[in-house]
């Protein structure tokens, strides 16, 4: 890392070693390994597992001449930070790894799982070829027979059922492309239920943030962090979750003597590098952010400059504030006040400060509330928009933020545009498909159980059933389903079994469904559990180092990432299987009218320039292709803690990396992203910016526009409203606009011209002339503490479903019972069963969950890498000391761990260890393949089962949801554990 | 000539595992051996920390002296290499290493072991630098490329350090200073006889 | 096993071979910090973080906590590594050329002043006495064979890199000491079978008595003029039988220790493991040295027992009076010729 022991390269590497064994054509690369000293010595006799795989045996006899090394360089898949990953491609075969030095945001680093990525490629457990369920049997079949399948499968429940039967799941792992292109194929085929993993890691962040300030995202980036003085990390555990972004944290820790505060139940291992750790109740964010606030306040450390020029209706946070008192918050979170006050001090006083959250906060029946909480902490003390502040969210997978941007998600089109006439036309106009015939494509709802019916147009605009909640969509009575029909299909595309809470539901569900795809490079648990028989189809989906396109990490920069080798076995990537598929249902030429296909897949380019010239609203519209490209091919050039580029290079000069999102107007105008949302100090045009002037202009006699705030340079020195051509022509602006531009924007607004606002502008103008006159494109406006159209509009607390605390139910009860996005939310008849028949008495344990570095997500792919599965081989329950001792159990034994619902159970090791509390117990959630103590590997088709299997922890977790996006709990529940 | 060594600064190590997974992914490590490991200290209390640790390549390897068959030998880098020609898989290094460094396959009855496999700085073997054979038995061999061991490359968060043992402790003392605290050079005292001081 | 480990742990106390005073310590390392719990608050991870000197304070390893199932590998620093490798490279050697060289010498002196102990001839001479049946000297046999190989291949563990390497060269050496390696473990096998074997076959005549002080006290006849009087084994070739029979457990036991590392041992276990081993090898190796010389070399007719089974009645009369008397008795004839041969019993 540091020195080399002699300069220059070596004549020969160790690939052209590597590749003289390739040419050969005797061996590949893993078999003579095989032979190797590692594996045997050389007199003794040693029985090695075949673990040949089709590809790479082809490869090892292509070429007899000297192959080279070629480096490609992609984005590695297992969490937002985004690292650069270095591939060295012989023949075709990913033959090594080595660092990403160029890179600004790992620069050369990589974690457990990013360090191992080869071997996901390589992986011979991986799906090779489609396949079906016939009676129970894994069948092998040709892609023509499934795509024949399927598609009359489809065809023939849409008829009988309607579009919105057919559920849609896609994934974060997907590119940029992948997730539009999949969006968009839901809204040809007539639905919102179309989801991904956000909904049940991030989706209240990005409700609960976008909602306060304009954008759901992190507002600054890892780097960033560096600048910061005080760094609060409440409900997340980087260390493991985002091993990377531990080094700016650490780095800024280091360089600024910064306090590092981990707010936690778990002491984690970031909590071990923190200056202070704060151990909560899980579930009493908002208490302790409250907690924490009431000392800001009673001492007056707010920043009351800010609040006045840059926020909506603090005073209403204050009486709500002033409610938990010391005590009070001791009562409930068990953190005492002193703390409180120490954390509350140097988080108002030692600023830059900034708050980095996760998984902790969101995954609550109150996690838009617990966001919004952490947002008006930031707002009260200043903390953002500026360098070193902010809330740095840091989200779960590659692209998943990407993936959320460009709409896999029920509640919105891509690029955030609503599910409303308006953002229907626009990307009607993008699509160049008649937003009439689009509205064919959706069922028409009848009356029932007194709801009233809804006709296409309004089931256009009603957003679909989350993903948390698909198997109550299949297993509820169909009055209780706001929709046509329950549903009958599922259509799987890189998503696992084992996320959504409830799982012998799920698998109840499962069981009904009438067909289910699951369309992956593993097979995942949907197809390792023994609920179906026929009907169930594997579709084998490249991994997304085998395909180009981009990905947004966690900070908004876009990293195009580049086919590293062809896909492996028959696997194909998301394009071609999403192409061919509308091909059968009809509907290809729409989905694909603007956009190259080259030998039968769409072009990852193309995709995303017609991505570019929708994307106002988030400015996607600035990131080509080509600027991406030679981003990466620069990546050296850009500061490690600004991110940018500078000023005078020819190929990325001033350009922040990645071109942050909003990247305004078109390629051609070299906006350079935004690094920092929000940033008053900078230049629209340098990636400055404003609050977003989102929810109008006044409420209750209040501005809603800032007052004597705006961003450097700017015309306009006060509030304003977002920019229509209306407002253009008030200001006089619409001369500055080009021929061009405004016989678009008139085409545009046909009859109501005023209307074509900033986002709906397809010309690029309206931007163009704000950046011109300085000004921030959606308006300059107060971020709300107050957001009135949420169900709490100053966030109270409310305990968890399953409270461990049934005292404190009375006092603060969840949301009462309602109906959120079609269906039925009973959260509070659930807690008040709970309460009544005193199950924390029978189930003591807070049950909580979480992490482990080596794997990710649902865990198929990483359980599947022998690197990663040999360093954690054995699902387990983290248990206090005190727990343990109790109870008799010892490190290492079998548990049972028993659930309140479904007389649920899972058999898991012990991990005895007091990194959690007494009355806390942790589970990772990465597991699947046992169920209930039964080992289901036999269950996956063969020699596709992963290396190490276990209980799933979502089969003992419980009852409750978010009442704004739908997320599940699976923070906060209660079990009980005893000897196995 | 540099003097080779391996420092982990604890006060950084997050117990990520890249550095194992990095190894594996270098050197094709089968299933079993752990060239390179990382231990939690006082693990879910305060003052936990992580280490990452592998062969030291120790000043005067008690592995090379306890050898009875000398298949041990010292580059001019002081990396400690062996040659699994001469390696009988005896076991003696591994009563005799202070870190825990040599790792056997298992290959015949009763436990047998087979030859010693270890770290070996990604620095290869005996044979001729990026020879077949020496990828064979000992992985790929980077310091002859003028790269260092994967592990500290990679490492997320730059707290395994590699390469010559005054530059890297002359790094690891700037940040001590920088930030006030360190809790020291993990296991320098008992491979080289030395410590970092601040 | 626990048995055998609770054997181990004497013979370590009893022995004192080498101060490693962890070996069996407790290993759960006290924390320099103590968290209160639900919450501790107060306490500053970073600036109280675990060091290195602390935890070598409070034991003489530093152990975490890993996520491998391979338990060893939770040690991080165990620096008694170093101390094994000062008895191995500094000590053994001497220890075992010392002992080896010493014996031999001693041998060389005795043979210079006593020279060869003669047969003395009576009436009884030309007669035979069954003295060992075939089952008993196939066991011996291959004991001594096995033992041979064992000493020779353990011998190389300690010397080979010294003497034969040089020689040789690192190849060849390679090559032979891995041959050496696996004929020492496989040969292991039947020479534990031998010595448990010798142990049921031979343990009733080797209960010490009262002749055998008396024999002991009049030199074993070695000395002077004269024959004390003896059973089936005299004082001295009792001593080699329990030498043999202690030894041989205990290099069995450590050497099975080795064969499945780590099995029920940990490292230092294993350290300790290791130098009784070859402490206990050593001894056993000059002791059978004695064995050998005394019964090709040192003494005629001796090596007739173990070779063909059967003595001349005058030396059996001289060397083992009181076994020749029991023996005639039981069978009620002189010397036998023919017939059955002992049962093993």
């Amino acid at each position: 890392m540091l020195i080399k022991r002699k300069s220059g390269e070596a004549a020969r590497t160790k690939h052209q070693a590597v590749a003289a064994g390739l040419a050969s054509g005797v061996l590949d690369r893993r078999a003579f390994l095989r032979k190797s000293g590692l594996t045997a010595g050389a007199l003794a006799a040693a029985g090695t597992t075949q673990l040949g795989s089709v590809r790479k045996a082809k490869a090892a006899g292509s070429s007899a001449v000297g192959p080279d090394t070629v480096i490609k360089k992609n984005v590695c898949t297992h969490c937002s930070v985004g690292c650069t990953v270095t591939a060295e491609v012989v023949n075709g075969v990913w033959v090594g790894q080595e660092p990403s030095w160029a890179s600004p945001i790992n620069r050369g680093t990589h974690c457990a799982k990013g360090a191992a990525i080869r071997e996901l490629v390589s992986s011979d457990r991986r799906l090779k070829y489609p396949m079906k369920l016939e009676g129970g049997q894994w069948k092998r079949i040709s892609w023509d027979q499934a795509y024949e399948e399927i598609g009359d499968k489809l065809i023939q429940i849409r008829e009988k059922n309607g579009a919105d039967s057919v559920y849609w799941l896609g994934s974060a792992k997907f590119t940029n492309e992948a997730s539009y292109l999949m969006r968009k194929f839901a809204a040809l085929w007539g639905t919102n239920s179309i989801d991904h993993q956000a909904r049940i890691c991030h989706s209240t962040t990005v409700a609960g943030v976008a909602n306060t300030w304009g954008y759901g995202a992190q507002t600054n980036s890892y780097n960033d962090i560096r600048n910061a003085k005080t760094m609060i990390i409440l409900g997340g555990n980087p260390a493991e979750a985002h091993p990377v972004s531990l080094q700016h944290v650490l780095s800024g820790k280091e360089i600024n003597r910064a306090n590092m505060i981990v707010i936690d139940p778990r002491f984690t291992r970031t909590a071990a590098h923190a200056t202070e750790y704060v151990r909560i109740r899980s579930g009493t964010d908002i208490p302790v952010v409250w907690g924490i606030l009431w000392h800001i306040f009673q001492n007056g450390w707010e920043d009351k400059e800010f609040i006045a020029q840059r926020v909506y209706a603090m005073d209403d946070v204050r009486k709500e504030v002033a409610k938990w008192t010391p005590d009070e918050v001791e009562r409930v979170s068990g953190v005492p006040g002193e703390q409180l006050k120490r954390v509350a001090e140097k988080f108002a006083k030692e600023k830059p400060a900034t708050l980095i959250w996760c998984m902790g906060a969101t995954q609550h029946t109150v996690g838009t509330a617990n966001v919004r909480a952490l947002c008006i902490l930031c707002l009260a003390t200043g903390n953002v928009g500026k360098p070193g502040t902010g809330a740095n969210i840091f989200r779960g997978h590659t692209n998943v933020q990407g993936a959320t941007d460009l709409g896999l998600d029920v509640t919105s089109l891509p690029l955030y545009y609503g599910l409303v006439e308006g953002g229907w036309r626009h990307w009607a106009r993008v699509w160049e498909v008649e937003y009439e015939w689009l509205q064919s494509r959706f069922d028409e709802v009848p009356a029932a159980a007194g709801r009233k019916a809804r006709t296409r147009k309004e089931n256009m605009e009603a957003p679909g059933i989350t993903s948390t909640r698909w198997f109550d969509a299949v297993n509820l009575p169909p009055e209780q389903i706001d929709q046509k029909s329950p549903v009958k299909a599922f259509m799987v595309f890189g998503h696992g079994g084992n996320t959504v809470t409830r799982m012998p539901e799920a698998i109840e569900g499962m069981n009904k469904l009438e067909l289910l795809v699951v369309a992956d490079p593993h097979p995942t648990t949907f197809a390792a559990l023994d609920a179906r028989q026929d009907n169930t189809y594997l579709l084998p989906i490249c991994t997304s180092l085998e395909m180009d396109g981009s990905r947004t990490a966690s900070n908004r920069s876009i990293q195009w990432g580049e086919q590293v080798v062809k896909p492996a076995f028959e696997s194909k990537n998301d394009y071609e299987v999403l192409y061919k598929l509308a091909q059968k249902l009809g509907f290809a030429d729409k989905l694909c009218k603007n956009i190259k296909i080259v030998d039968g897949v769409p072009e990852a380019e193309d995709i995303l320039r017609e991505i570019n010239r929708g994307g106002w609203s988030t400015g996607y519209c600035g990131q080509s292709p080509e600027r991406l490209k030679a981003h990466m091919r620069n990546q050296h050039k850009f500061d490690l803690v600004t991110l940018r580029a500078p000023k005078d290079d020819p190929e990325v000069g001033g350009d922040y990396y990645g071109l942050p999102w909003p990247c305004w107007g078109k390629p051609e105008i070299r906006h350079p992203g935004s690094a920092i949302l929000y940033n008053t100090n900078l230049h629209v045009k340098e990636g400055g910016g404003t609050f977003r002037a989102r929810f109008g202009t006044e409420r209750n006699g209040q501005t809603l526009l800032a007052e004597d705030s705006f961003s450097r340079g700017s015309d306009l020195t006060d509030g304003y409203p977002e920019f229509t051509f209306g407002v253009f022509k008030k200001l006089g602006w619409d001369r500055d606009l080009t021929p061009e531009e405004l016989a678009t924007i008139l085409k545009i607004g046909g009859e109501k011209p005023d209307t074509v606002s900033w986002a709906t502008d397809l010309s690029g103008g309206i931007q163009r002339v704000c950046l011109e006159h300085g000004v921030s494109p959606f308006g300059n406006g107060k971020a709300r503490a107050n957001a009135w159209n949420l169900p709490d509009p100053v966030p109270v607390h409310r305990e968890p479903v399953y409270s461990p605390r049934p005292d404190l139910v009375a006092k603060y009860p969840t949301r009462p019972d309602e109906r959120q996005l079609r269906m039925p939310n009973i959260g509070f008849s659930v807690q008040k069963s709970v309460v009544d028949r005193g199950v924390a008495k029978e189930f003591p344990i807070i049950l909580t969950s979480g992490r482990l570095v080596e794997y990710e997500g649902g865990g198929e792919e990483t359980r599947s890498n022998p690197w990663l599965a040999e360093l954690q081989q054995d699902m387990f329950v983290e248990i206090n000391t005190g727990d343990a001792a109790e109870r008799g159990i010892k490190d290492g034994q079998f548990v049972w761990v028993t659930g309140p619902e479904n007389a649920s159970k899972a058999k898991v090791k012990a991990l005895v260890t007091d990194r959690v509390g007494k009355g806390v117990a942790f589970m990772p959630f990465h597991f699947s393949g046992w169920y209930q103590g039964k080992d289901m590997r036999d269950y996956y088709p063969k020699g596709t089962d992963p290396v190490v299997l276990g209980e799933s922890v979502n089969t003992v977790t419980t009852y409750g949801f978010d009442p704004v996006t739908g997320m599940q709990e699976t923070k906060c529940t209660l079990c009980q554990i005893k000897a196995a | 000539m540099a003097r080779m060594k391996f420092l982990c600064d604890a006060d950084r190590c997050i117990e990520c595992n890249a550095c194992v997974t990095a190894c594996k992914n270098e050197h094709e490590v089968p299933w079993g051996i752990n060239r390179r490991r990382v231990v939690t200290l006082n693990d879910g209390k305060p003052g936990e920390r992580s280490v990452s640790m592998a062969c030291m390549h120790c000043t005067d390897a008690p592995c090379a002296a306890v050898c009875p068959v000398n298949c041990f030998y010292t580059t001019a880098d002081a990396v400690v290499l062996h040659s699994k020609d001469i390696c009988i898989g005896c076991g003696y290094c591994f009563y005799a290493c202070p870190f825990g460094a040599p790792q056997y396959p298992r290959v015949g009855n009763f436990g047998s072991r087979g030859k010693m496999d270890k770290c070996t700085y990604c620095s290869g073997g005996p044979e001729p630098d990026f020879s077949t054979a020496e990828y064979e038995k000992y992985g790929s061999n980077r310091l002859a490329e003028g790269k260092l061991p994967l592990c500290a490359e990679m490492c997320s968060t730059k707290a395994l350090l590699a390469g010559d043992g005054e530059m890297i402790a002359e790094i690891y003392k700037q940040r001590v200073i920088k930030r006030g605290y360190g809790s020291g050079a993990w296991g320098w005292k008992t491979a080289y006889r030395e410590t970092v001081a601040i | 096993m626990r048995r055998v480990t609770t054997l181990f742990s004497t013979l370590l106390v009893a022995a004192m071979l080498v101060a490693a005073p962890a070996a069996f310590a407790p290993v759960q390392a006290q924390n320099p910090i103590q968290a209160d719990g639900q919450n501790p608050m107060g306490a500053r991870p970073t600036a109280d973080s675990v060091n290195e000197e602390l935890l070598f304070k409070q034991e003489s390893k530093i152990r975490g906590r890993i996520s491998i199932p391979d338990g060893k590998a939770a040690n991080l620093i165990q620096p008694q590594g170093r101390e094994y490798q000062n008895f191995r490279e500094r000590w053994l050697p001497w220890i075992g050329a010392l002992a080896i060289l010493g014996m031999v010498a001693a041998l060389g002196a005795f043979f210079l002043f006593r020279g060869r102990i003669m047969m003395e001839h009576s009436q009884e001479s030309g007669k035979k006495i069954l003295r060992f049946n075939a089952f008993e000297r196939f066991t011996h046999w291959m004991t001594a064979v096995c033992f041979i190989i064992l000493s020779l291949s353990g011998l190389n563990y300690i010397f080979g890199k010294r003497l034969l390497m040089p020689l040789i060269g690192p190849d060849a050496f390679g090559a032979l000491s891995q041959w050496a390696k696996y004929s020492h473990v496989y040969l292991a096998w039947p020479f534990m079978l031998g010595v448990a074997f010798m142990f049921v076959v031979w343990v009733r005549d080797n209960i010490p008595s009262k002749v055998d002080w008396a024999w002991i006290k009049a030199g074993g006849g070695f000395i002077g003029k004269g024959h004390p009087h003896a059973g089936r084994f005299n004082a001295g070739q009792k001593g080699v039988f329990w030498m043999v029979a202690g030894f041989g457990a205990a290099m069995g036991a450590t050497g099975l220790m080795m064969l499945f590392p780590f099995a029920l041992l940990d490292i230092n276990g294993m350290q300790v493991m290791q130098v009784i081993h070859s402490l206990i090898g050593i001894v056993f190796i000059a002791g059978i040295l004695a064995h050998i010389y005394i019964g090709t070399l040192g003494m005629e007719g001796a090596y007739d027992a173990m070779g063909s089974g059967k003595v001349d009645l005058a030396w059996a009369r001289a060397h083992h009076d009181l076994w020749v008397e029991k023996e005639q008795a039981r069978t009620g004839s002189g010397p036998q010729l023919k017939g059955h041969p002992a049962p093993a019993e």
